[in-house]
């Protein structure tokens, strides 16, 4: 079968060269993941020393002339990610801003949509509509099991394990 | 809206994330699944832990962005699942290594003939022998030959010497063709 054995090793480079299908809904898993990383995004930034010290200043001025700051202290900033290439355009909509597109609408970059919000600790439902029109649940989360819409949505709990 | 077609750099997804813009890591992911799922599935040569790692690298490479360089974050990511996948391999070495093909091949070599039928016989015959090697040969091989990476790097990936990296990948191949000529005759 093989006359030439360098030939046989050409022909499984080749053929370990062919794409892998690789599971399509990794990305949406990843993207899950990360937004749960503490402190977002934002969770891995290095500041030096200065600007710490900075940032911890500028946060006891607004803490003291905001009183109301401090209950937003116990909110949680969380990451909505929808892998979705063809949408023209993608909003969070859920029970903390009354299910309205205009209040988070998502940015996108080449297809994946994200945008943050800061959620007190609960239980919520959300969904992502697509376009104007096309409501979609989270791929990445579970389904709300209760939803009265007839509408796919998902929930999220804030301050213990999402569930 | 209209969709934008122009590609950002690597860098440029970098800064952004670091800005806080989390959907340009997706980009990133995006980018490099296919590639380097394709190195996780040959060295591990189990798909669900070869995804499993692939997951994972991904989450640590964002939580250790700040320690990337920008402009060379391809390279950083594949020495995250250079090291992922010899963790895994160590752990999977004592299973079997197992090799599934996908279901649409699989029942379209049923109907296509002779020709697929040998094409999946050879991808698993390739599969097989590659499980034989060394974990170091098949590391060393699989970056140089099938990634396509020049000893330079693949030796800043894996910490190892160039020459010994030439000795492992002159070796890989002597297996194979050696473990090829055995299932051959069997």
């Amino acid at each position: 079968m093989f006359d030439r054995h360098e030939d046989v090793v050409e022909r499984v480079i080749q053929q370990l060269r062919r794409p892998v299908a690789i599971d399509p809904g990794l990305d949406a898993r990843v993207m899950r993941e990360i937004a749960q990383t503490p402190g977002g995004s934002r969770g891995w930034r290095v500041w030096p020393y200065w600007a710490s010290l900075a940032a911890a200043a500028v946060l006891a001025i607004v803490l003291v002339a905001h009183p109301r700051s401090r209950q937003r202290e116990s909110a949680d900033l969380l990451q909505f990610v929808l892998v979705a290439p063809q949408a023209a355009s993608v909003s969070l909509v859920g029970d903390f801003n009354d299910w309205d597109p205009a209040r988070s609408p998502m940015r996108t970059a080449q297809g994946v949509w994200a945008t943050a919000v800061r959620l007190a600790p609960g239980r919520y439902r959300y969904a992502f509509l697509v376009n104007g029109v096309e409501w979609r649940a989270d791929p990445a989360a579970p389904s709300a099991k209760d939803d009265e819409f007839g509408t796919p949505s998902s929930v999220v709990t804030v301050g213990g394990k999402r569930s | 809206m209209s969709i934008d077609k122009v590609e950002s750099s690597d860098a440029e997804l970098v800064r952004r994330v670091r800005a806080g813009d989390i959907s340009a890591y997706g980009v990133l992911v995006s980018r490099y699944r296919d590639r380097l799922g394709r190195y996780a599935v040959h060295m591990i040569g189990n798909r669900e832990d070869a995804e499993e790692a692939l997951q994972d690298t991904f989450v640590r490479a964002y939580r250790s962005l700040a320690r990337c360089d920008a402009a060379r974050f391809g390279a950083w990511l594949y020495g995250i699942l250079v090291n992922r996948c010899r963790t895994t391999g160590a752990r999977a070495a004592r299973r079997r290594r197992m090799f599934v093909h996908d279901a649409d091949a699989l029942q379209g070599s049923l109907h296509a003939g002779n020709d697929q039928a040998d094409r999946l016989e050879w991808s698993d015959t390739v599969d097989r022998a590659l499980a034989k090697l060394n974990p170091e040969y098949r590391e060393a091989f699989l970056l140089k030959h099938v990634e396509d990476l020049e000893y330079e790097q693949i030796a800043e990936l894996t910490g190892a010497g160039i020459s010994a990296l030439k000795m492992r990948v002159k070796r890989a191949r002597e297996q194979l063709q050696q473990i090829l000529k055995e299932a051959e005759h069997v």
